[in-house]
């Protein structure tokens, strides 16, 4: 008998997490694009006189190079998606 | 502790920058301060003034009076040199993002001519800080102006890319805490070499603003395309927050007027140097001209072994 209470009560508890997670997962799901959007731009301004933009002094640029791969990754990701900004955006709010 | 204190001599092109630097180097060195005159324009004259072979490593040209030329383009090879090492250690995708093509093109940008100056002023202040004097001769004015300026508007940016950085940090912690993820104990390299770097411009800003430290002389002749450049220095220097230490009115001549100087000079102390008949070429020639002028000197300039600048 109490095998089978334990049984139950641990398959609650594990759907309270999975649904907890998917809740909290969808609660940061626009906060998560506004932040990839945020890194983007700070790999844009720092790194834009590669790519032909405004830039800071070139010494800045080149400090900051050697720490900015994740940027540098998610610049190049955002090439793919960069001519359909109005999707994307549908897609975070889940509209249509 | 640095006591050495940086003096920088400014100006237009041939007004005499390189020979009024080595004339005042010689002039404190006799008087029993440690010198050092470092040549940061490209042009070089103190190797010819001082008729040495000049290089990166001081060499002594008189008593208490040691010289250095900068190799710009040594500080612009060894700097990229050490950024292309830290990308090849921390990126994986270098190939991929053809960043070796660029670093071969990289060294012709602009504003990293300045930098080097910069990163070689840096060095020797912190290597020769138990000299007296640092004399710097500098390059011509839009190279001078750019070394000047180069914190201030370093420093502009710096701060928009930290606030921006600080965000980023927020919405990541913010994530993070929703997500009941575990937190990064290491801090963002990033915003700590953004930190560092807003250190390093602050430190320069600091000590080119503060006269105790830093002593900005404008060297001009008594003509009119002089005193316009001149004014220009003195107006873009003050736009910075810099204010000049000093003018030196070089190759004076008896008939020279100073009366109608322009306002902008007005209350900077001036020294003049007299035109000198002989060539300022060798140390003995450039010691005859300060043995001669010395008292002239000594009064303008009110220095004396017991009483630095």
């Amino acid at each position: 008998m109490n095998t089978i209470i334990k049984s139950i009560r641990d398959r609650i508890v594990s759907i309270w997490k999975i649904s907890d997670e998917v809740a909290r997962g969808k609660a940061v799901e626009t906060i998560e694009y506004e932040l990839e959007e945020m890194e983007n731009i700070f790999g844009i301004l720092v790194l834009g006189s590669f790519i032909g933009m405004p830039a800071p002094p070139m010494q800045i640029s080149l400090d900051l190079m050697p720490l900015m791969e994740k940027e540098l990754i998610l610049m190049m990701k955002k090439v793919d998606t960069a001519n359909e900004p109005i999707a994307r955006l549908f897609s975070v709010f889940d509209i249509g | 502790m640095n006591r050495a204190t940086n003096v920088f001599f400014m100006g237009k092109g041939g007004v005499g920058k390189s020979t009024s630097s080595a004339l005042f180097s010689v002039f404190l060195a006799q008087k029993g301060f440690q010198v050092l005159i470092v040549s940061l324009d490209p042009a070089h004259n103190q190797s010819d003034i001082f008729e040495r072979d000049l290089s990166d490593k001081p060499i002594r040209i008189a008593p208490n009076l040691s010289a250095i030329e900068i190799d710009q383009e040594f500080w612009i090879r060894q700097y990229l040199k050490d950024i292309h090492n830290q990308i090849n250690r921390t990126y994986s995708y270098l190939t991929a993002f053809n960043l070796e093509k660029y670093f071969s093109v990289i060294k012709y940008s602009p504003g990293l001519e300045e930098y080097a100056l910069i990163l070689a002023f840096e060095k020797i202040k912190k290597n020769f800080s138990q000299c007296d004097y640092l004399i710097f001769d500098m390059p011509p004015t839009a190279l001078g102006l750019k070394f000047f300026s180069l914190p201030s508007l370093s420093l502009i940016w710096i701060e928009h890319l930290l606030a921006l950085r600080k965000e980023i940090i927020k919405k990541r912690d913010l994530i993070t805490n929703i997500k009941l993820i575990k937190k990064e104990i290491e801090r963002d390299k990033v915003l700590n070499k953004i930190n560092d770097l807003r250190n390093q411009y602050q430190d320069l800003k600091d000590t080119f603003e503060d006269r105790k430290q830093t002593q900005i002389n404008l060297v001009l002749n008594p003509d009119k395309l002089s005193y316009a450049e001149s004014i220009r220095i003195v107006k873009a220097l003050q736009e910075i927050n810099i204010n000049l230490y000093r003018t030196i009115n070089n190759k004076m001549k008896l008939d020279s007027s100073v009366e109608d100087i322009n306002e902008v000079f007005a209350g900077i102390p001036r020294t003049n140097f007299p035109h000198s008949e002989t060539p300022l070429i060798g140390i003995h020639n450039l010691q005859k001209f300060v043995k001669a002028n010395g008292d002239q000197l000594e009064k303008q300039l009110s220095i004396s072994s017991h009483n630095p600048i």
